[in-house]
C-alpha cells in the first residue's frame, strides 16, 4: 500500500517491538514461500498491521515464533512468527495490492518508470495469479474500486470523501468477509483506516501533484492555488483524526486475544504522529514513507 | 464470565482500583462515542457487560465486608443507549410541509441503520432546506464521510441557527476527533472529564464571586 502505518517505537515495550518485527518477518517468509521472492521486496508495514490485527482477533491462532535466516539477514537468525491464518490472509492481500499499484504506475507514468514497472510486472505475474486464486473476492473488489477511483479522478471530483470512500472500500474488503460481529468490527476498523491512508497520502503528495498536474482531492476540495497546507492544517487534522477515532472505537469492541499494546500504540500514537508530520511537512525529515522503519 | 476479567483487573485489586478500571471502560464504551454508529449495538453490549461486572464485584465485596466499600453506587451509565444508537427525540420531528412524509421515512431508515435506503429517499427531494442538509449530514457521518458531514451541518445551521438538534449534531462533529476513549498522543492517565468539569466549576465559582 502506501507505507504510512507504523508504530511509535519509543513508546513500545521491547517485547512488543520484537513481536511486531517477528510478524513482519513471518509475513515476508509467507509471501516468499507462496508467491515468490520478488514479491517480498514490495512488502510494507501496512500489511503487517493487518496480519497483527487479524491474529489478535483470532482465538485459535497459535502465535509462536521461531528463529530463521533470510536473504536480508543471512547470518544471524531472526525471530519470525509462524504462519497463521491472519498472516496467510495478509500475504495474499499484500501481493494483490502491489500488483494493482504497479498497474497504476504503468497507467500514470511515462518513460523509464513505466518501462521499469512493466518489466517488474512481468516477473510478478505468476505470484499475483496465485494470490488471486487464494482470494478472488478481494481481487474483484480492488479491480472494481480502482475503476471507480479512475473515473473519479478523470472527472476531477472536488471532494475528500468520495475518492477516499472508494479506497476505504478496498481496505474494508481486505479483512476476511465473515458475517460475524468480529467481521463487522474489522470491516469498520479498516474502512476508517483506509480513509485515513487515502487522505494522508493526498496531503503528502500535494506538492508533487501541483508540479505534475495530477489529481489531488485536497487541492480541488479547498481550491488551493499553491501547495501549502498551513492554513488548512487544523481542518485536515480534524477530519483525519475523526477517521482514526472511528477506527479506534471499532477496535476497542474487538475481543482481542493478544497484541493490544501494539495495536493501541499504532492507532493512538503512531498514526497521529504520522498525521502531524505530514501536515507540518516533516515526514521526509523523519524517514519518509515507504521506509520499513518505525517513527 | 469472570467480572474481574471483564474489568481487566486482578481479584486482589482495591476498591479504588476497581472503580478507576470501571470508569476507564465506561468512558471508552460510553454511548456518546457511538452516536449514529453502525457498531452501536455491540458497544451497548460491552457497556452492559462492564456495568454488570462492576455491580457484581461491588455487591460481592459489600456482602463480604470489604474494608473500604463506602460510597458505592450502581453503574451510572445504564440506560444511556437508545435503540437506534442515535439520540433523536422520538421517531418523528413533527414535520409539516411537502417533504414531511419522506423526511420521516429518512429518519426511520437512519434509525434502523438502512443507510442506502435513507440516501436514496433523500436524493428524491429537490428543494433542499435545512432539514435536508441535517439528514444528509447524519447519513455522511454514519458512513464515515466526516468532511461532507461537517459541510452539510454547517449549511443546516446557517439556514436555521436556532435549531437545537442541528447545533447538537454540529457539536458531535466538532468533538468526534477526540471523543471519549480516543486520545491521540496522550497517555491514559490524563485528566479525565470529571476533573475537567470540577475545574471548570471552580473557575465559574471564582468568576461568580469576583463580580
Amino acid at each position: 500500500m502506501f507505507g504510512f502505518i507504523r508504530p511509535l517505537r519509543s513508546e513500545l515495550k521491547v517485547r512488543e517491538w520484537e513481536r511486531f518485527q517477528s510478524v513482519y518477518c513471518g509475513l515476508c517468509h509467507s509471501i516468499r514461500q507462496r508467491y515468490g521472492l520478488l514479491q517480498t521486496t514490495l512488502l510494507s508495514y501496512d500489511c503487517t498491521y493487518l496480519a497483527l490485527v487479524l491474529d489478535a482477533a483470532d482465538s485459535q491462532a497459535e502465535c509462536e515464533a521461531c528463529r530463521r535466516r533470510c536473504i536480508v539477514h543471512p547470518i544471524r537468525r531472526r525471530s519470525c512468527a509462524q504462519e497463521t491464518a491472519g498472516i496467510r490472509h495478509a500475504a495474499a492481500v499484500s501481493v494483490i495490492l502491489n500488483w494493482h499499484k504497479l498497474q497504476d504506475t504503468i497507467d500514470d507514468e511515462t518513460g523509464w518508470k513505466r518501462l521499469g514497472a512493466r518489466v517488474l510486472r512481468l516477473f510478478l505475474r505468476r505470484g499475483y495469479k496465485k494470490a488471486r486464486q487464494d482470494n478472488a473476492e478481494f481481487d474483484r473488489v480492488v479491480t472494481e474500486q480502482l475503476q471507480s477511483l479512475n473515473r473519479i479522478q478523470r472527472e476531477q471530483t472536488a471532494s475528500l470523501d468520495i475518492p477516499a470512500d472508494t479506497f476505504a472500500n478496498i481496505l474494508r474488503a481486505a479483512v476476511p468477509e465473515e458475517r460475524t460481529d468480529d467481521g463487522r468490527i474489522l470491516g469498520e476498523m479498516f474502512y476508517h483506516t483506509g480513509r485515513w491512508i487515502y487522505l494522508i497520502d493526498a496531503c503528502d503528495d500535494l506538492a508533487e501533484d501541483f508540479t505534475t498536474g495530477s489529481y489531488n482531492p485536497v487541492r480541488l476540495r479547498y481550491r488551493l492555488t499553491e501547495p501549502d497546507l498551513t492554513p488548512l492544517r487544523e481542518t485536515l487534522r480534524h477530519t483525519l483524526l475523526q477517521s482514526l477515532a472511528a477506527s479506534y472505537h471499532a477496535y476497542i469492541l474487538l475481543n482481542t486475544k493478544r497484541d493490544g499494546g501494539i495495536i493501541e500504540n499504532i492507532l493512538c500514537q503512531g498514526l497521529p504522529e504520522v498525521t502531524r508530520q505530514v501536515l507540518n511537512g516533516t515526514l521526509e525529515a523523519n524517514g519518509g514513507k515507504n521506509r520499513h522503519g518505525s517513527i | 464470565m469472570d467480572p474481574y476479567k471483564v474489568l481487566d483487573i486482578s481479584p486482589n485489586a482495591t476498591d479504588d482500583e476497581v472503580k478507576s478500571a470501571y470508569r476507564e471502560l465506561a468512558r471508552k464504551y460510553h454511548p456518546d462515542n457511538y452516536i449514529n454508529n453502525p457498531l452501536a449495538d455491540l458497544a451497548q453490549e460491552k457497556m452492559q457487560q462492564v456495568n454488570e461486572a462492576y455491580d457484581a464485584i461491588m455487591k460481592e465485596r459489600k456482602s463480604g465486608g470489604s474494608a473500604n466499600s463506602g460510597g458505592y453506587q450502581s453503574g451510572g451509565y445504564q440506560g444511556g443507549y437508545q435503540s437506534g444508537g442515535y439520540g433523536y427525540a422520538g421517531q418523528s420531528a413533527g414535520y409539516r410541509g411537502a417533504n414531511a412524509s419522506i423526511y420521516n421515512q429518512v429518519r426511520n431508515s437512519i434509525n434502523v441503520g438502512n443507510i442506502g435506503m435513507a440516501e436514496e429517499l433523500l436524493n428524491r427531494v429537490s428543494d433542499r432546506d435545512a432539514e435536508w442538509h441535517f439528514l444528509r449530514s447524519n447519513i455522511c457521518y454514519r458512513k464515515g464521510w466526516f468532511d461532507e458531514a461537517s459541510q452539510e451541518i454547517n449549511l443546516a445551521c446557517g439556514m436555521e441557527p436556532n435549531n437545537f438538534e442541528y447545533q447538537r449534531m454540529k457539536q458531535v462533529l466538532n468533538q468526534s476527533a477526540q471523543y471519549g476513549g480516543y486520545r491521540p498522543m496522550q497517555n491514559n492517565d490524563a485528566m479525565d472529564c470529571c476533573t475537567q468539569l470540577l475545574c471548570l466549576n471552580c473557575l465559574c465559582d471564582c468568576m461568580g464571586s469576583g463580580c
